[in-house]
């Protein structure tokens, strides 16, 4: 029961990823602003990280596959949320030498994947790394950097503003419910605790959902 | 700190609104004046204003003057909104 609600969990966590991307690369259409890109490419790669879990608990026993789908679920969701800092650390800067580095970044990042990929599969087990369970802890804090990093722009960008800005906290709020969630999961990295597994799923599904939100409220008469 | 440098889409999107707010106002407005207030030279602006015609969004009127089509006001509409996501995401300005 709790596997098929794991299963579900991450399924429609990319869902939700999916759904955004498409809002995202909808936005990015009307604006070509090419540092925006990052955005949706970032939430791409954190649709598949959900997919990878949900196959990774799918094909629990066999041992060398799941392995390598959890490596993937690491590498794809540190890949997604740097993309999501690098949008907002670029956003402010000029077009042209973002839209290069970022086309560069997004290739070398899809093919150290799939390199990886394989290189794990065909690897003897004498050479494997370390498990990817010890692993994941490291990564939650290497997505907490980048996370708090976009929450530390938003804020200072909020701070910076003399006019009334309660219509731009959405964001801020959605990626500190998503650091949360990064937050959770990394106490249970490290205690096991059962509150935090849950709370850190309930907080990535409400973050997903508020962007989604955020979404629908945009191009509203704002008084 | 040096202004943002718009993008072609930017551009297309402050010419159609420049259009709809000084046909508010003025029902025979001049090109000269919309290419001022978009900051564009006259023969950029021109060009813009063509691609913008054979589209669709903009046409010429019998007596001359310009209109926003309905094409162009969805075009506005939408791309407003996604601006205004993008604001909202903290993204733009």
């Amino acid at each position: 029961m709790i596997r098929e609600a794991l299963v579900l969990s991450e399924f429609v966590s990319a869902g939700l990823a999916l759904v955004l991307v498409y809002f995202l690369f909808k936005a990015y259409g009307f604006t070509r602003s090419t540092s925006l890109l990052g955005l949706p490419i970032g939430f791409s790669y954190l649709a598949s990280s959900y997919v990878f879990l949900a196959l990774y608990i799918l094909f629990e026993e066999n041992a060398v596959f799941s392995s390598s789908l959890l490596w993937l679920r690491l590498i794809t969701q540190s890949f997604g949320f740097a993309f999501i800092a690098f949008s907002y650390y670029f956003s402010a800067k000029t077009d042209r030498p973002v839209r290069q580095l970022l086309m560069v970044i997004s290739a070398a990042s899809v093919l150290s994947i799939l390199v990886f990929f394989v290189a794990l599969l065909v690897t003897p087990p004498f050479l494997v790394l370390p498990s990817a369970h010890v692993a994941g802890n490291y990564s939650r804090v290497l997505n907490l950097v980048f996370l708090g990093y976009v929450v530390y722009y938003l804020v200072a960008r909020l701070r910076s503003r003399d006019r009334d800005f309660s219509d731009l906290v959405s964001a801020p709020i959605s990626f500190s419910v998503l650091w949360l969630a990064q937050y959770s999961m990394f106490i249970w990295g490290i205690d096991g605790s059962g509150t935090a597994f849950i709370l850190a799923h309930v907080a990535r599904l409400a973050s997903l959902i508020l962007f989604i939100v955020v979404y629908c409220s945009s191009g509203r008469v704002r008084g | 700190m040096t202004a943002e440098k718009r993008t072609k889409f930017q551009i297309y999107f402050d010419i159609l609104e420049a259009l709809s707010d000084e046909l508010r106002n003025d029902s025979m407005l001049q090109p000269t004046k919309v290419a001022h207030r978009v900051n564009l030279p006259y023969d950029r602006f021109r060009s813009y204003l063509d691609y913008l015609m054979q589209v669709g969004m903009v046409s010429s009127k019998p007596d001359g003057g310009l209109a926003v089509t309905e094409k162009g006001v969805e075009y506005l509409k939408e791309h407003g909104r996604h601006r205004d996501f993008l604001r909202l995401m903290g993204l733009l300005s």
